[in-house]
């Protein structure tokens, strides 16, 4: 269920990507912080797929269908938003590699049975599976995250942490950002569904309130001020199910649009979360301003979600990109 | 097993010419077989990624691990090569 697209032969559930959306957004309703640890799994599950070979897919995605938990580092203390600037090696010595470098707020770290590691590899870069048990790693909890703050996000340290050979996903140096994408494409869309399940629980508790709560002799919903909240928040719902369900049908057809659907997705759905978790906090008013409410833990989980998997700047960014048409002028100076 | 066990049949001829509609399409330009298209400055992350996606569903090939390396999208040339190459390992 964690990661619920890997396919039967590997002990999965193999839903499709628009299946999966689904329950990513029912579990994202509930809790942000669990559907934070579904989008590891489900991303590391991913990353394994696509970088890793055959006999790479044997060994490791049973083990994420069966009950192991995995964790995915790409952010490092000097690497953000600009991943091409990450410092960790994964480095040749005989039959095993070692793994030098350090990853901050690794979403499910502190859960992690495996760690899948972003480096530089052999001129190029790719990804390498170590068990967060292995001598060398040492795994320390962000004391108190703004949001998510059951999803166990830690900072790793990899003190040449020596793993087999044939935990290099690939066994070659990738170009990073292609592999990055591959990975990220999967998370973006995880976050973007479950973006939509953060609205849809604020879209309830804000309908079951509004229609209860009476003030000046009549329901919140009759005032119409209130009465905009309420459908602005139901258009924020549709607005990102529909980017959600988009990119979805483009990973399930083989849309060659996919990666950047899902950057539009993930874009849209947090934006519209952000947004509609704070017009929830408003129309609850005192009623959500306790801590563990639904609309207060959306409002702070929501905001972390503009953040995480790309920024929304960084979003912006290669949407924009996307728009530009190569030209004799600027082909020279768009970079690879 | 063959090549032709896949849907549709393809040779070097097709499936190069089913990439260069591709990249005429996405980049409004015509592109010889053994141009460098990332030298030229053209491509993206993004891009290389629609590359790899439309590659696999085009063609019903699993494009991963060591066959995403750049060398193999480097050229018109260079795709064609790797696409009958799984076609024929991944029957």
């Amino acid at each position: 269920m964690l990661c619920a697209q890997v396919g039967p032969e590997h002990g999965g559930t193999g839903l499709d990507s628009r299946a999966n959306g689904e329950l990513t957004a029912r579990v994202g309703a509930r809790c942000s912080s669990l559907r934070s640890v579904m989008t590891s799994q489900g991303m590391a599950a991913w990353t394994v797929r696509r970088l890793g070979g055959p006999e790479q897919w044997d060994t490791f995605l049973p083990r994420l269908t069966s009950g192991d938990l995995a964790a995915v580092g790409f952010s490092e203390p000097g690497a953000g938003s600009d991943l091409s600037a990450m410092e960790t090696e994964i480095a040749d010595d005989g039959a095993q590699v070692v793994v030098t470098g350090r990853k901050v707020w690794i979403t499910a770290a502190h859960y992690a049975d495996l760690l899948v590691v972003f480096g530089t590899y052999r001129g190029g870069a790719t990804a390498v599976v170590v068990p967060a048990g292995a001598p060398g790693v040492r795994i320390t909890r962000v004391p108190n995250p703004l949001g998510c703050r059951a999803a166990g996000h830690a900072d790793i340290t990899l003190d040449a942490v020596r793993v087999p050979a044939d935990h290099v996903l690939g066994g070659t140096g990738l170009p990073l950002p292609l592999a990055t994408t591959a990975a990220l494409t999967y998370g973006r869309m995880s976050v973007a569904w479950g973006c939509v399940g953060i609205l849809r629980a604020c879209l309830d508790a804000a309908a079951a309130h509004t229609t209860t709560r009476e003030q000046s002799g009549r329901v919140l919903a009759e005032h119409q001020l209130v009465a905009r909240h309420l459908a602005e928040l139901y258009v924020a719902e549709r607005h990102a199910t529909r980017a959600c369900e988009h990119a979805s049908a483009s990973w399930d057809t083989g849309s060659p649009d996919m990666a950047v659907d899902a950057v539009h997705a993930k874009y849209v759905a947090s934006r519209e979360a952000a947004e509609g978790a704070a017009r929830a906090v408003q129309l609850l008013a005192s009623a959500a301003a306790s801590d563990g409410h639904v609309v207060a833990r959306a409002y702070r989980d929501a905001k972390l979600m503009e953040v995480i998997e790309g920024t929304s700047e960084i979003c912006q960014l290669i949407l924009a990109q996307h728009t530009r048409k190569p030209t004799q002028h600027t082909r020279r100076k768009v970079q690879a | 097993m063959t090549i032709s066990s896949k849907p549709g049949s393809h040779t070097a001829e097709t499936v190069a010419q089913e990439v260069q509609r591709f990249l005429e399409q996405r980049t409004k330009q015509t592109w010889d077989p053994d141009t460098d298209l990332f030298s030229s400055g053209a491509v993206s992350s993004m891009f290389a990624m629609e590359l790899v996606v439309h590659l696999e569903s085009s063609f019903d090939v699993v494009i991963s691990g060591p066959d995403l390396a750049l060398d193999n999208f480097r050229t018109v040339n260079a795709m064609t090569a790797m696409v009958l190459r799984l076609r024929e390992a991944q029957p």
